[in-house]
């Protein structure tokens, strides 16, 4: 299996199996992300359940997929391609070569994680891995990844940037003008508008007149595709597509995944707005890892014990890295008065807090 | 009388409003078919139907504004934030638009622009904000913020009948956690600029408003008991138009003021009152002005480091103490 | 061996507590990691929650049906069988791993500590320094605060001869207003510049038998300001005889029931009310003058001079035309009385607009009373007694009836009063008196 701190290639090489010239390491992997990203949110919801992770937990259950294609068609490595994931493309992030501890103490608020306590949900970046995180006012995201990939363009380096964005974002202004600037500008950034079906509670109709998230690309004057969201193999082919284009100097191409949200807003939302056939019948009969997985033995390209072992050795990963750190330490509290500014470095507590 | 949680008093003041005047109407994210994302709304579209309760797209500008043309038309809008942090994504439309439509054309704007705010609740920096003070400066709007059920429901009705754009801002730590007494069959109305003393003191007062109220009735009490000092608590309520007249009367009372709010110590509301005090009853004070306020660095998520940062009881208590002895 | 928390937990920000709707596993049970232990209920979801670790159900300290606030113990997972096998003993709760001294990692470029604010911190009085320059502290000692210096300012008193017990060893409003009350001021004294030169008095001294007695502070401040009085106001003073019979007549029938309210309606009572509402009319009596000009003052505030056995102190009743007669008799004998046992305020020993003094009551016949500085008016009282007085019957004809009578006599400042203001308002004042209405006890 091929190990994740090194960069995996995507010129078509002679073991080349599957669609996009993905080679039977390379799908085994793709598996490996996707199974790494499910188990981990189960073991983080476990954890949310059990008062150690606090805030907020959102799942992305059923949009594993396409998180996990999308960010695999980047060139990985150090100081390669960056992505700005959402809330719900952790398994973007683990592609990227985020490491499971990392998500656990951000979730858990613990003085070591990524973030040193300040912020929550899987809101935190490594530019040189090549993610960069998200704020909570959505689309705010859209012109930061613009400005990403214009320094790409500036300093004429083949880097590429995307940035995720959901149903409901493209509502937001700043979507609006960070996209119109990008693409005015020819950057080279992939937009993968994720049609999730929901925004909180709220339903397409009542988010958009149009039909496609891709019509909405149309109005940027950048192409724009819809492609079956939980299939796994098309999601990587046509970001493979986009993302070469850029690297081309071509500019800015959207791509619409149609996904489904299972899940609600964050775990403490029932979802009762949600007709329960209608889940259940995503959850059964379109889940995107079943349907790879059933693609990949159909296919005879991988063996259904090359799969449990990559299972059990997920779990276990996740157990191990749990266990490192569940017991860790929170930041002490005047640690907060830090790195306001380069300029003073530290604050002073307020006049009362030494009496 | 029922006693009813702070959500619940906002909830009964604004279903109260929507029965009365068939002008007004609710516009926001997740406010129709869900009920609002904290459930104020709960009911709402199944009683006063989708018209009146209006899901919207993740556009805060667009409701603001869309709002702001409704009240030129003579509706009374009143436009959800999902959470109050993402107000600032409609700031432009507020403080450019809204906020000085009445003064440059004429144009009568009434509306209501609501969420909740507030943290000791683990939000982290986007889920915690109390953004009055990016407000307090612009002249045109006015800013309300309970503290009590009570005056849930007393200023959101004021605040939908009042003729000027007014920001309600909703203490979401609040929402379940105080409970009150409220009468029932009485159109209960808070009248808006006016402060509530929530406890008689002479001492010393403290001027404060949101949910350090709270925290500032739990430091008189233990003042009472360990040090037998006597203070007053005064609730604003408004921040603007500000009670002077109400802060003016405590200073008088019991010449040692400390001003305590959750929001950041530069800039914030506090700064303004003690300047107003420093103007008008100069002559009474016999100690300085001091504030207790969360420290200037972003709202941070981890329990020990919110802690840290906002104000809390303890600081209260330490820097009344300290006054009191001056 | 390990006894693990098991928490309510917190689904929701604004979700403050929740209800334990089942228990899926029970006590002595054995329980896998994340298997589902027991069913909450809160305002927005139900779920499953999970088990934190493998292990026994040790102890339940939450039933079915129970609502408890967040965080707050529901069980206990004992890790190591064989221990809970063993009697629950008290539980030895693991306590959360305290905050180790790992910091997150210093920002680049050092700590520079943001500038302190300038508050001084509380210290014990420091000595002033030799060389000149006046710190802080030393100012503070010197100056106090706002609302100490203008109690000073209005009692004649140095802040520099208090003893302070407040912060740095300032004076305090309370070691002021201990320090007035322990020697009262005479009146209230305002920073008005006295006109002219001082003249001086011839040197005087003692002989061989006598006493001398150094003036106290309050005989000092008295003296200073009854000299100032004169030298800053014109002096005049008119006498009016004023027929208390109906006040007499009013008070007689009202004893009764003004007990029972414990009001105490006296003569004072009476004659503050018929000044009060007479004020109102005529204005340039309750007024002050500030260099060339006239202010007249919008509230009507009385002051009701008290002798106390170490001096004169006028307590003031703020808005006297706003009460009532009960309400003023209740005010100034609560005045009174505060005054004697020193629970003044220093609110309530200044702002005076009127004083009224009451020397008859050590019997004296007339007055010609000083004025209270700055104001340019003051009533004082004469002995009220039983007198003979002519008066004509209905038919026209004269008689001598027994009457109670007494003297008032105002001095007032021609500067500004002239005799017909005086006289008019004292003829008002005698008119009220003389038919005072019933309706208005």
């Amino acid at each position: 299996m091929a190990s994740r701190a090194a960069p995996t290639t995507h010129s078509r090489p002679p073991s080349a199996v599957a669609p996009g010239g993905l080679t039977r390491d390379q799908l085994l992997e793709i598996y490996r992300y996707l199974r790494l990203t499910r188990t981990l949110e189960e073991r983080l919801v476990a954890l949310y359940r059990q008062s150690k992770v606090i805030g907020g937990l959102f799942r992305s259950l059923g949009q594993e997929g396409e998180s996990v294609a999308s960010a695999y068609a980047l060139d990985r490595g150090r100081n390669r391609d960056i992505l700005s994931p959402l809330i719900r493309n952790l398994g973007s992030m683990l592609v990227m070569g985020a490491e499971p501890i990392q998500i656990l103490r951000q979730y858990m608020a613990k003085a070591e994680g990524p973030t040193h306590g300040r912020e929550l949900n899987v809101h935190f970046n490594d530019l040189e891995r090549g993610y960069l995180g998200q704020i909570s006012h959505l689309g705010d995201m859209v012109p930061v990844m613009a400005g990403i990939a214009l320094t790409f363009k500036l300093r004429g380096e083949r880097r590429v940037g995307l940035v995720y964005i959901g149903d409901g974002a493209t509502s937001t202004g700043t979507f609006h003008e960070g996209l119109n600037f990008a693409a005015v500008q020819r950057v080279p950034l992939v937009v993968i508008a994720e049609y999730n079906r929901w925004a909180y509670s709220t339903p397409p109709e009542k988010q958009f007149a149009v039909t496609d998230l891709a019509e909405k690309a149309k109005a940027y004057g950048v192409p724009g595709v819809t492609v079956d969201g939980n299939d796994v193999l098309a999601v990587y082919e046509a970001t493979r597509f986009a993302v070469e284009r850029a690297r081309d100097g071509h500019g800015v191409h959207v791509i619409e995944v149609k996904t489904y949200r299972r899940k609600g807003h964050a775990e403490h939302d029932d979802q009762h707005y949600v007709p329960k056939d209608e889940l259940d019948w995503w959850a059964k009969e379109n889940d995107p890892v079943d349907r790879y997985v059933k693609r990949l033995l159909q296919s005879e390209w991988v063996e259904q014990r090359e799969l449990q072992a990559i299972d059990e050795q997920t779990k276990a990963e996740i157990d191990q890295a749990t266990d490192a750190c569940v017991d860790e330490p929170l930041p002490p509290g005047d640690s907060a008065l830090e790195g306001v500014y380069a300029n003073p470095a530290v604050l002073t507590p307020h006049w009362y807090r030494s009496l | 009388m029922a006693e009813v949680t702070y959500l619940e008093a906002l909830r009964q003041g604004l279903w109260e409003e929507m029965e009365r005047d068939p002008r007004v109407f609710i516009l926001g994210e997740d406010v129709g078919a869900y009920g609002g994302a904290f459930k104020v709304t709960e009911g709402f579209a199944k009683q006063f139907g989708e018209e009146r309760v209006i899901d919207t797209p993740i556009s805060e500008a667009a409701i603001v504004g869309a709002a702001a043309g409704a009240a030129h038309m003579g509706m009374r809008p009143v436009a959800e934030m999902q959470f109050i942090d993402f107000i600032s994504c409609a700031y432009d439309m507020l403080t450019n638009y809204v906020a000085t439509a009445r003064y440059r054309a004429g144009l009568a704007t009434p509306m209501v622009v609501r969420g909740p705010c507030g943290g000791y609740v683990r939000g982290g920096p986007f889920h915690s904000q109390n953004p009055e003070a990016a407000f307090l400066h612009t002249p045109g709007l006015k800013i309300v913020y309970p503290a009590t059920a009570r005056d849930a429901k007393g200023l959101i009705k004021a605040s939908i009948r009042d003729d000027d754009p007014v920001i309600y801002l909703e203490h979401k730590w609040l929402y379940r956690r105080i409970k009150e007494q409220l009468p029932e069959g009485e159109d209960l109305l808070t009248p808006i600029g006016e402060a509530r003393l929530a406890r008689e003191g002479k001492d010393l007062s403290i001027v404060t408003y949101g949910a350090t109220v709270w925290k500032a009735l739990e430091a008189a009490e233990q003042l009472a008991k360990d040090d037998g000092l006597s203070v007053e608590v005064l609730d604003l309520r408004t921040l603007v138009p500000m009670d002077d007249a109400a802060i003016m009367r405590t200073v008088e009372k019991t010449n040692k003021v400390l001003i305590v709010h959750e929001d950041t110590r530069t800039g914030g509301v506090a700064g303004e009152i003690a300047a107003r005090i420093n103007e008008q009853a100069f002559a009474w004070l016999d100690g300085p002005i001091m504030r207790v306020t969360a420290h200037d660095v972003p709202l941070p998520y981890a329990p020990t480091l919110e802690d840290f940062v906002l104000p809390q009881t303890e600081d209260i208590v330490k820097a009344a103490r300290w006054l009191a002895a001056y | 061996m390990a006894r693990i928390d098991v928490l309510m937990p917190q689904m929701g920000e604004s979700i403050a507590e929740g209800t334990l709707s089942k228990w899926l596993k029970k006590l002595g049970d054995e329980v896998k990691r994340d298997e589902p232990l027991f069913e909450i209920s809160t305002d927005k979801v139900d779920a499953e929650i999970p088990a934190p670790t493998a292990g026994v159900l040790a102890e339940i300290k939450v039933q079915e049906g129970q609502t408890v606030p967040v965080q707050t113990l529901v069980a206990v997972i004992e890790t190591d069988k064989a221990a809970a096998a063993t009697a629950p003993k008290a539980a030895a709760v693991t306590a959360p791993p305290v905050a180790a001294a790992q910091r997150a990692p210093a920002a680049p470029g050092g700590a520079v500590p943001a500038a302190a604010p300038p508050v001084p911190r509380p210290s014990s009085p420091v000595p002033p320094k030799g060389d000149g320059a006046e710190t802080a502290e030393e100012r503070l000692r010197r100056k106090s605060t706002p609302l100490v210096r203008k109690i000073a300012a209005e009692h004649q008193v140095d802040i520099a001869t208090i003893p302070g017990t407040g912060f740095a060893g300032r004076v305090t409003k309370q070691d002021i207003l201990g320090y007035i009350e322990r020697a009262p001021t005479a009146v209230v004294v305002p920073t008005a510049p006295t006109p002219g030169p001082q003249p001086l008095a011839p040197a005087v001294e003692p002989w061989p038998g006598d006493r001398v007695e150094p003036f106290s502070k309050i005989r000092k401040i008295t003296a200073d300001h009854m000299i100032m009085s004169r030298r800053v106001s014109a002096h005049v003073t008119s006498f009016f005889e004023v027929d208390y019979s109906r006040v007499a007549e009013l008070r007689r029938k009202h004893k009764a029931a003004g007990a029972e309210r414990g009001v105490n309606l006296t003569y004072l009572a009476f004659i503050a009310k018929a000044c009060a509402e007479n004020l109102r009319k005529h204005s340039v009596v309750n007024a002050a003058v500030s260099g060339d000009s006239i202010i007249y003052r919008q509230d009507v505030n009385i002051g009701i001079a008290v002798a106390l056995d170490w001096g004169l102190i006028v307590p003031v009743v703020k808005r006297a035309d706003e009460l009532s007669l009960s309400g003023l008799a209740r005010a100034i004998s609560d005045l009174g009385e505060r005054a004697r046992t020193k629970k003044l305020s220093p609110d309530e020993i200044q702002r005076g607009t009127f004083t009224i003094t009451n020397p008859g009551v050590f019997g004296s016949y007339a007055g010609a009373p000083i004025i209270n500085q700055p104001q340019v008016a003051i009533l004082g009282v004469g002995a009220i007694e039983k007198r003979p007085k002519v008066v004509t019957l209905a038919d026209g004809t004269d008689t001598i009836a027994i009457r109670t009578m007494g003297m008032v006599s105002m001095s007032y400042d021609h500067r500004v009063v002239d005799g017909a203001d005086a006289d008019r308002f004292l003829a008002d004042v005698k008119r009220t008196l003389e038919n005072f209405p019933d309706g208005a006890i």
